[in-house]
């Protein structure tokens, strides 16, 4: 082995040595692997209701409902709700199912062209009101508990705040809620999409939209990869290379490498309204966000309030979404930091026993 | 001159001969017939003047029809297509030119004044191809900036403590490097020269992906083709077609609608909603 070695040639064979095994080794796992092996969400559920792109999942139960009311995950338009369950000890519609959950999940599809002149008013008062319309109706409820992630989240508090009403419990996880809070820590690798989009002037953004039809999700993707340079440029050789030590790893990777890849485009007036009225003019927190005239106050959200972040989310800054505690009008308001990066909450190995459970023991207390 | 058209000619000449002769009988080429006489009254001249008037006249009209009679004289067939105005849109040579090009225009759609007006469109595609080229290349500037600071870095790093570097693995370099580059990137990506650069070029590429969309949308039209801006307009109407007859479904009461346009649905009433509303910016 090369630390055993003290002479630098001895050392430097032995490395390389090392380095040609772990290639071989590598090859040999590529070769086997089919598509097959890489799925994403494959946890077992049904199609209950479908609006346009907007599909809604039921889930099969794999254990006893200890929770009466049904959680609907609500993802955003930025990436695919397929993160929240990526593999099956990476899952947390797995571990909120394994905990006597009920879970619904909201699918938007993918955008095209055509979907261009969507804006939040149809995801907050169309597409999200009726799937939870449809859960209330199958289980004869006036509410349930809506769990929204990150931009979902977003349409989430703005469906919570619009109609109270239909929100037992409202459970958010990295959702950004005051959008210049990004340099709060003072940490450098945090908030890029903040300051990117605020450098933008109006018109940069109304040309782009109007040039694609879409927030293209290839430019996201781009913007994304440069919030962590040194992750990016190493990942398909150092990174690649240190999962050809363990085939689960390797898979790991590829896995998320398809989520990632994924990536949908963002329907073009809602990302200027996500762009313009979010990011740059933050208007969520200081209350001017307008939904088909209405103002989306915040403090009409009075049920309770749950707040899941990650400590070192470089996307969105523990403090952006920390915020909400002061906006919100619920008295019943909890917080869950955890270790972890933006995605890592979600598929990292060590925060799969904690959100699962930090949900479902909250949701308990309240059902 | 074939003999059908010859036919015509003498045809012509002697009838017109035949319609003339019972008015001036006297008109040259009649010799032996009786002339006015010398020492006419003033009535008399300028009868006499208005005679040979006519006669000049009938003169010139004879020598006219006979010159024609020695060219081609249209036959009935090419007479009626002349004049037939279906006949009026072939195209230059059929009918007369000015007249012709004018209707194909209509008929045919708009030209670009209209060649040139083509030409300063691409022009303006060149120009903005550079502009977005010259964006590219500041923006690559600003970030080999970055890569250069970022291994000057790394150089001083491993200057700084040359015996641990000796210790480090192929690895550990790696880790070191990555380290340094990733610190020094995210400095710059920070940066208001980075922010700026790179907003110039995705402006940059917007301005010119419309541009080349003006000169798509221009061949669309004269070719009858749907453009994207029109099809964008036409997804516009549908979904706000769409968002009116949501409203209007959740402001009337389900049993006023036909079970065929609700389906199995039926969507209780919502808080109501003003007109729909896009983003202001």
């Amino acid at each position: 082995m090369p630390a055993t070695r003290t002479s630098p040639a001895a050392k430097a064979v032995a490395e390389l040595d090392d380095l040609n095994l772990k290639l071989a080794r590598g090859q040999r796992m590529l070769r086997r692997l089919k598509d097959e092996d890489v799925q994403i969400a494959t946890a077992d559920k049904e199609v209950v209701f479908r609006e346009d792109k907007t599909t809604l999942y039921r889930y099969k139960s794999t254990a006893k409902h200890t929770i009466g009311v049904p959680v609907l995950v609500a993802y955003g338009q930025i990436g695919r709700y397929t993160m929240t369950d990526l593999q099956e000890d990476r899952s947390m519609l797995r571990n909120l199912l394994a905990l006597g959950v009920d879970v619904y999940a909201v699918d938007w599809g993918s955008p095209t062209r055509g979907d261009r002149w969507l804006t939040f008013e149809d995801y907050v008062d169309v597409y999200l009101a009726d799937c939870i319309e449809h859960i209330c109706r199958a289980h004869d409820l006036p509410a349930i508990n809506l769990l929204g992630i990150c931009e979902g989240g977003v349409f989430s508090l703005c469906y919570a705040a619009l109609y109270p009403e239909r929100v037992k419990n409202l459970i958010l996880t990295i959702t950004p809620v005051d959008f210049h809070q990004d340099q709060a820590d003072g940490r450098l690798n945090h908030g890029f999409v903040n300051l990117w989009t605020r450098g933008l002037a109006d018109e940069d953004i109304e040309r782009l939209i109007e040039a694609n039809g879409n927030l293209p999700g290839e430019l996201m993707s781009y913007v994304f990869s440069q919030m962590t340079p040194g992750a990016t440029m190493s990942k398909y050789n150092v990174g690649l290379l240190d999962t050809f030590d363990d085939e689960k790893k390797l898979l790991n990777f590829l896995r998320m490498e398809k989520w990632l890849a994924d990536r949908p485009h963002h329907p073009g007036e809602a990302a200027k309204q996500l762009l313009v009225n979010l990011y740059k003019n933050n208007e969520l927190v200081r209350g001017e966000f307008e939904l088909g005239g209405r103002k989306v106050n915040l403090k009409d959200i009075k049920v309770p309030v749950l707040n899941v972040f990650a400590k070192d989310d470089h996307v969105i800054p523990p403090k952006t979404t920390q915020a909400l505690r002061r906006a919100v009008g619920s008295r019943d308001y909890t917080e869950i930091g955890l270790d972890g990066g933006h995605v890592g909450v979600f598929v990292g190995g060590r925060s799969q026993g904690v959100l699962g459970k930090g949900i479902a023991d909250w949701l308990r207390k309240r059902d | 001159m074939n003999e059908t058209s010859k036919s015509v000619a003498e045809h012509w000449l002697a009838g017109q001969q035949a319609m003339w002769k019972p008015f001036f009988p006297w008109t040259a080429g009649q010799s032996g017939e009786p002339k006015p006489a010398a020492n006419a009254n003033p009535l008399e001249e300028q009868f006499n003047e208005l005679r040979d008037t006519w006669q000049a006249s009938v003169t010139k009209w004879t020598d006219f029809a006979k010159e024609a009679a020695q060219g081609e004289l249209p036959s009935a067939d090419k007479l009626r297509e002349m004049f037939t105005p279906a006949a009026w849109a072939h195209g230059p040579g059929s009918g007369p030119g000015v007249v012709d090009a004018a209707l194909q225009r209509v008929l045919e759609g708009p030209r670009y004044a209209v060649l040139w007006d083509l030409d300063r469109q691409l022009l303006e595609l060149k120009k903005l191809t550079l502009q977005r080229d010259q964006a590219v290349a500041a923006y690559q500037a600003v970030v080999q900036k970055a890569w250069n600071a970022a291994f000057q870095r790394f150089a001083k790093a491993l200057g700084s403590d040359p015996l641990a570097s000796t210790k480090l693995t192929w690895r550990g370099l790696a880790d070191k490097w990555l380290a340094v580059a990733n610190d020094t990137l995210i400095d710059v990506h920070r940066s208001e020269k980075f922010i700026e650069a790179q907003r110039q070029m995705l402006r940059a590429a917007s301005d010119r992906h419309l541009q080349e969309r003006k000169i798509a949308e221009a061949w669309c039209e004269a070719g009858h083709i749907p453009t994207r801006t029109e099809i964008d307009e036409l997804q516009r109407h549908v979904v706000e077609l769409r968002r009116e007859v949501r409203l209007l479904r959740r402001a009337t009461p389900a049993g006023a609608i036909p079970a065929a346009t609700v389906g199995a649905r039926r969507v209780p009433a919502r808080r109501p909603r003003t007109a729909s509303k896009r983003a202001r910016t």
